[in-house]
């Protein structure tokens, strides 16, 4: 325990643990973004991935337990981090100007804490469908989950576009500093390609995030319906 | 951008009026302010710190106490010098310590706002003079070689290439005036431990005792209270000596491979000769 204790009081380890499982969630993202493109191939495509899923259930639920665990480690080290910053600094300036920091780098504890409801929002709307009573929770005419339906339902609202819509400009925001962040705290940086790596980041933020709004818009515009 | 001052007396330049708002503190303890003081008959050849002195000359002729700061080359190379002006350590202009600043870079009847470094692990002394040791604690638990004494080495027995030399060149550029951390949201020592290590570990005289440098001027960094990196790069905006962010990926790198070899692996058997590094 105290070797632990030990590892995580410094500040770089943490940083280094933190961009560690932070690229992890990235790379959920992505895929997630990606799986759920399928809704543009109709209700067979969505349903027939969302069964796969759940018929894998010990494959499922260990993804889910790792996310989980990653999840809550990258927002434990990133609390305790920024905690220990505010400390840094008692008195404040009167005159403040910034030369480099970026929008995003500067909101990273606010789009974070935006985040996480989103995410909690998240899977107690379409994993659970805990949130909205009124939600089709039928199955298919191949008795699969209806997933394709569940979408349809919730993102002719406009509410719930509404909510989306914030969850992904947080998680747009998070991502266009995190990823290029993360690698640097890794020490991954080079003299030719580290435009590229900035690149990178805000490349795939607008990626997950065009891919994931694409969806929603899509519904909500009735280019897509039941 | 207005030049300063337009008007013209005498065949030379001079701004006419400044306005300026200084943190004044008597001790560690006290409480501090803001305080607006008026100057007049600033020449733009001056350099900031010159019209400082200016104003201490008014204060010192009106009986006042003069305003505490710190200086000591006025040449950008000792690091003494330490002043956030209008929010930014150091002033407007990229790449000079304070005392390069030249009162030329101010329009006239400008008022400037003087504070002192603010982080916790450089508590205030008086005024606009903060307590910078924590950065020579950091230096002294390994920012620097062993070697034996005896007759100087000959030239170019250690041979080092031009890469490594350049690139040690440039972290060694470091003159330690804090004001990466002043500029920090963290406030952050990461490019001052970064641009250090970075330099030893370069050259092959750092080598022997890279793995426990790294280590333990890590450890020294967060014990004095500096914050961690938030990747924003304030700080190399700010530095005079334009060292890179680069060499905080080099000090991760580092950190990283210190902690994959550990720290111990030499020193399991004791060293043949008894030599202690
Ligand atoms: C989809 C979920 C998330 C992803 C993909 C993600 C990704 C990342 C990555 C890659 C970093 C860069 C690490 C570094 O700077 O080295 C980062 C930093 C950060 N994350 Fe997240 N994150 C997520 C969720 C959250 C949540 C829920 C919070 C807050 C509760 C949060 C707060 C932060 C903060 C404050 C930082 C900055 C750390 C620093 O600059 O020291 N993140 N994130
Ligand atoms: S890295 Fe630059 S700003 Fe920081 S102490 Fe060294 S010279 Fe000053
Ligand atoms: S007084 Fe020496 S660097 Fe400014």
């Amino acid at each position: 325990m105290s070797r632990v204790k030990v590892f995580f009081n410094s500040s770089v380890n943490s940083k280094i643990v933190a961009s560690l499982a932070g690229l992890g969630l990235t790379g959920f993202a992505i895929f997630h973004m990606l799986g759920n493109l399928q809704v543009f191939e109709g209700s067979d495509a969505i349903n027939g991935y969302a069964s796969i899923l759940r018929d894998m259930p010990i494959l499922l639920w260990t993804a889910r337990m790792g996310l989980l665990i990653v999840a809550g480690l990258h927002i434990g080290l990133v609390i305790r981090l920024a905690l220990r910053n505010r400390q840094g600094r008692p008195v404040a300036y009167a005159v403040r100007r910034y030369r480099a920091a970026s929008v995003a780098s500067r909101t990273m504890v606010l789009t974070g804490s935006l985040l996480l409801f989103f995410i909690i929002f998240h899977l107690l709307h379409l994993t659970a469908g805990l949130i909205d009573a009124s939600a089709p929770d039928g199955l298919d005419i191949q008795g699969r989950v209806d997933v394709y339906g569940k979408i349809i339902h919730a993102f002719r609202n406009p509410l719930y576009v509404g909510i989306y819509f914030v969850g992904q400009l947080a998680l747009g925001l998070h991502l266009s500093h995190a990823i290029s962040s993360g690698l640097q705290t890794l020490g991954i940086e080079h003299a030719a390609l580290n435009r590229l790596f900035k690149l990178a980041g805000s490349g795939i933020a607008l990626f997950v995030v065009l891919g994931n709004l694409s969806i929603i818009f899509a519904v909500f515009l009735g280019l897509i319906r039941a | 951008m207005l030049v300063a001052g337009r008007k013209r007396r005498g065949g030379y330049r001079r701004i006419v009026k400044l306005t300026l708002r200084i943190w004044r503190q008597r001790g560690p303890n006290e409480r501090g302010g803001l305080v607006t003081y008026q100057v007049d008959d600033i020449s733009p050849d001056m350099s900031f710190l010159e019209m400082l002195d200016a104003l201490n000359q008014q204060l010192i002729m009106a009986g006042e106490e003069p305003v505490a700061f710190e200086h000591d080359c006025r040449e950008g190379i000792c690091g003494s010098c330490s002043l956030v002006i209008d929010g930014v350590p150091h002033g407007p202009d990229r790449g000079v310590t304070t005392c390069q600043l030249y009162m030329r870079r101010f329009a006239d009847g400008k008022t400037i706002t003087i504070e002192p470094w603010r982080a916790r692990a450089f508590p205030i002394v008086k005024d606009l003079v903060v307590d910078r040791r924590a950065l020579d604690r950091i230096m002294q638990a390994g920012g620097y070689i062993s070697v034996n004494t005896g007759g100087a080495v000959d030239g170019n027995t250690l041979l080092i290439g031009k890469e490594e030399a350049e690139t040690a060149m440039d972290a060694a550029s470091c003159i330690g005036c804090g004001a990466c951390v002043a500029a920090c949201k963290n406030a952050s020592a990461m490019l001052f431990v970064a641009a250090k290590v970075a330099h030893l570990a370069t050259l092959p005289q750092g080598k022997p005792e890279r793995t426990r440098r790294v280590m333990a001027m890590v450890q020294a960094m967060d014990r004095e209270g500096f914050g961690s990196c938030g990747n924003q790069y304030e700080c190399e905006a700010v530095c005079p000596k334009n060292i890179s962010v680069r060499f905080i990926a080099l000090l991760n790198r580092e950190y990283l491979r210190a902690g994959i070899l550990g720290t111990k692996m030499p020193a399991q058997s004791d060293p043949p000769h008894g030599e202690s590094y």
